[in-house]
């Protein structure tokens, strides 16, 4: 039944391994072109046209295939990409771009600012559906200077615009006269990128071969397969039998189910800070939690290394604010503060809130101080980190009750609704470090974020000031002091900043750990010509 | 007889509008819109974002004009587009068709053919040894979750013995391949799937078919043959198999519509990008096209299943034929 071709390149693969030092160190100059990166999707991608995609499979495609005209680098500062470079002059007024003169389309057209261009005018037009006009509503005009050099007015200064110029270019020549909700583009893209589209079999695999006249460099690796393994247990499964190089390990795969010799001898895994944290939010419309006593005894009751260790194997970090370490807006001063259950329980008595009945639940005015955390269903990690802050505060002497609401229902009968007491959810934030939508008191309508209803004059007037600085030191300034201000004040309670687990096959070389993930250098990955594994493809 | 026949098909037209309406209602009660999953909760995406997102997919009109534009579309074939991927309802199901007709054919096909002879030999001497034997043996294949099974099945076959591939239904380097390689590829990718469905599916079809055995055999007319002096032959297989078989033939009409449906458990541990799936991802991003246009062929293939079924009982057995000559 079994194919020869299937077992002969089992052989030649596991020949390679033997064979093959697994030394890290030993740099191939110039680093040999060939081989496949075998990357383990659990969704497959939706629509493959950048101001349209909005799930991470689309994106994760689109990002390899298009190019934006800003990137950020390792060290999470914005730096050019399509751009070769580029002005912010006017006080943020005025922002200039000047494109890359190497930089081609896939069809061999010459990317130009016209290209720029286009892509705004579809990203404001009402009739495109596209969920991302909103970044660019401050957008006065966009200007074509010549074909290099594209300049964007802004009404008023927006220090977030330079993260919406990362959004990926689109071809004029191919696109104008297309309607790109229904074009055949979305399944077929042609973008500037380090990546070429070959083929997208639905549900299946996605197929990319590298561009040779990408204008940094022709990528190393000849070619890039998404496939598409919807279940965790069978995509470890294909990790095991090497038809999987790359993919997102769960905590406890991680740390129980990855050291069998076969995987440390031919696998590599890494763990960095995801930017995002998970928090404990709380109604300020609640007349107990508007009290910040309260919200400050919580915080202290709820020991957060504890939920790390139990639930994520230790795979994290405190959060002690809206940031994770990684981010410049982070104040290295703010330390997670060691729990403490006596003075929690002093906060608590000097807010009222005390055990006058006997009953073991704390009470004031006669009514015991009883509450329902909510969170949505389908994510075991904040299931079971509910029931340990069940257990914590109950040793507080507050009775807690878990209620897990499906999606959807979660978000419009609930979040929108305010119809919670408290909420235990996470944000994945952008690297940029503007928190408007999350706290600023405007934004406290039906549908918006700030649905604790959080109102602070001085995170409001903070938040302003940031938006409207570009200034990379002032900025830190503001958003060190809104990091501050929040942790003091406690919106929410902060838990912590889980761990992205990726695991790669061992035979790819020059791959890095850092605050932005591991493949924001696939151009430079490279599989020494003795190990590599599927023939060459491409030229 | 064609009366009859035009009889039923038009009676079809009305339950199939029943249940488009249901249908369409409780995919409109349900909380969440088709936009959700494209704009999630994202801070970036704006109220205003989010309402011209829905008048463009019309669905800020009320209830009953969006049904009736359903209909009006679905009256010429046309199930529009679904919310997700923008891409039409029908490409969508076209493609997934293929792979779960062919596993759904072979898996039906074994277990039938496993299935009736395990009943039948097994009603020759119920409760005998071999009759217990495939009790048992079913009944295993009926109780084990599925998903359980196929995990066990990828982790023995796939990774410890390296016989069948771990998940997929193409190797990577499938399009290279030649006409018979491919399709050497693609049935060395479906032996596990499919022998883990027929596996659990054993059950049903084999009491059916014992049942059905033991009934007959307690018939005036096989006792009548047996004292005609046939062969022990004779009786079971021409008189006997011939008349169990007939509820048997009832349920493989009925089947029909689980032709086109996949099995969402059984796709998603082996990586098939099937019916099951489809549908399965389109009710999750409340994707209401897809879901409207699966449930629609859906309910025509069982109502044209039992219809089927009807017709074939009464071409097998002559007792129950209504009002023809």
């Amino acid at each position: 039944m079994r194919p020869p071709t299937r077992s002969l390149m089992h052989a030649i693969a596991a020949l390679a391994v033997t064979l093959a030092p697994f030394a890290q160190g030993a740099a191939e100059s110039p680093p040999a072109s060939g081989d496949t990166l075998l990357v383990g999707s659990i969704g497959d991608a939706s629509r493959l046209l950048p101001i349209l995609a909005t799930d991470s499979a689309s994106g994760d495609i689109v990002g390899l295939v298009f190019n934006g005209l800003l990137k950020y680098n390792e060290r999470l500062e914005i730096v050019g990409d399509l751009a070769q470079s580029w002005t912010v002059s006017d006080g943020g007024m005025t922002i200039t771009f000047v494109l890359h003169p190497n930089a081609r389309w896939h069809d061999g057209v010459p990317v130009t600012a016209d290209d720029v261009r286009f892509t705004y005018q579809k990203l404001i037009d009402p009739d495109v559906l596209t969920p991302y006009s909103s970044s660019y509503e401050l957008v006065e005009s966009v200007e074509v200077l010549d074909a290099r050099t594209v300049r964007v007015r802004y009404r008023e200064p927006f220090a977030p615009a330079l993260e919406s110029w990362m959004m990926g270019v689109m071809p004029k020549h191919l696109l104008e006269h297309e309607d790109l909700n229904t074009t055949t583009f979305l399944r077929r893209p042609v973008g500037c990128g380090p990546f070429r589209f070959i083929r997208w079999k639905t549900g299946e695999l996605i197929e990319l071969a590298a561009n040779p006249d990408y204008f940094e460099h022709r990528p190393h690796i000849d070619r890039y397969l998404s496939r598409v393994i919807p279940d965790q247990a069978t995509l470890f499964l294909e990790l095991l039998t090497g038809r999987v190089d790359l993919a997102g390990l769960t905590p406890l795969q991680y740390r129980r189910q990855t050291d069998s010799p076969y995987i440390r001898e031919r696998y590599r895994k890494f763990r960095y800070p995801s930017f995002g944290f998970t928090y404990l939010g709380y109604n300020l419309g609640d007349r107990r939690f508007a009290d910040a006593r309260v919200r400050r005894a919580f915080d202290l009751a709820i020991d957060k290394q504890a939920l790390i260790d139990g639930v994520l194997f230790g795979l994290g970090t405190v959060a002690t604010g809206p940031y994770p370490q990684e981010s410049w807006a982070y104040d290295p001063f703010m330390r997670p503060q060691a729990p403490d259950a006596a003075e929690a329980r002093r906060l608590l008595t000097e807010a009222g809130w005390e055990d006058r009945n006997g009953d073991g639940v704390l009470d004031k005015n006669g009514t015991p101080f009883r509450f329902t955390i909510i969170t949505n269903q389908g994510n075991e990690v904040r299931r079971q980190v509910a029931e340990l802050v069940q257990r914590q505060l109950g040793q507080l002497g507050v009775d807690v009750k878990i209620r897990i609401i499906e999606w959807s229902t979660f978000v419009h009968e609930f979040i929108d609704k305010r119809r919670f007491e408290a909420v235990l959810l996470g944000w994945s934030l952008s690297r940029d470090p503007d928190l408007y939508d999350l706290f600023h008191s405007s934004k406290t309508g039906e549908g918006e974020y700030n649905f604790v209803g959080y109102a602070d004059p001085e995170v409001d007037r903070l938040l302003e000031e940031g938006r409207r600085t570009f200034d990379r030191d002032t900025r830190q300034r503001i958003y060190r002091q809104v990091h501050r201000r929040l942790a003091e004040d406690m919106p929410y309670t902060f838990l912590y900043v889980a761990d992205a687990l990726p695991i790669l096959h061992a035979r790819f070389r020059n791959v890095q750990a850092t605050p932005i993930g591991i493949t924001y250098n696939l151009i430079e990955w490279y599989v020494p010509r003795a190990e590599q594994r599927y023939r060459r493809i491409v030229p | 007889m064609t009366a009859y026949l035009l009889r039923r098909l038009l009676t079809l037209v009305p339950i199939l509008l029943g249940i488009t309406v249901i249908s369409f209602g409780i995919m409109k009660l349900a909380p969440g819109k088709p936009t959700d999953v494209a704009l999630g909760f994202n801070p970036k995406v704006s109220l205003e974002a989010r309402e011209r997102m829905e008048r463009l997919l019309g669905l800020d009109q009320p209830i009953h004009i969006q049904y009736l534009n359903w209909l009006r579309r679905v009256a010429r074939l046309d199930f529009d587009r679904s919310h997700v991927d923008l891409r039409p309802v029908r490409d969508k199901i076209l493609e997934r068709l293929p792979i779960t007709v062919t596993i759904n054919l072979w898996a039906l096909g074994l277990v039938f053919g496993i299935a009736v002879p395990l009943g039948v030999l097994a009603a020759v001497r119920p409760e005998g040894p071999f009759d217990r034997l495939t009790t048992v043996f079913v009944f295993v294949g009926y109780s084990t979750p599925g998903f359980w099974l196929g995990l066990l099945c990828i982790a023995v076959f796939g990774v410890g013995l390296r016989w069948f591939p771990v998940s997929g239904i193409h190797s990577i380097d499938h399009e290279a391949m030649g006409l018979f390689q491919r399709w050497l590829d693609t049935a060395w990718h479906l032996v596990l799937p499919v022998g883990v469905m027929t596996f659990v599916g054993l059950a049903g079809i084999s009491r059916y078919a014992r049942s059905g055995m033991i009934e007959v055999l307690r018939q005036d007319y096989i006792r009548t043959a047996r004292a005609k002096g046939l062969s022990e032959r004779s009786v079971l297989f021409r008189h006997g198999l011939r008349n169990a078989l007939l509820p048997i033939v009832t349920i493989l009409g009925l089947s029909l519509p689980d032709l086109i449906a996949g099995s969402v458990v059984m796709e998603t541990v082996f990586s098939i990008p099937g019916m099951g799936r489809l549908f399965y991802d389109a009710v999750m991003a409340r994707d209401q096209n897809v879901v409207m246009a699966l449930v629609t062929v859906g309910a025509l293939l069982t109502l044209l299943g039992n219809l089927l079924a009807d017709v074939a009982y009464a071409y097998a057995d002559p007792r129950i034929r209504v009002g023809q000559r």
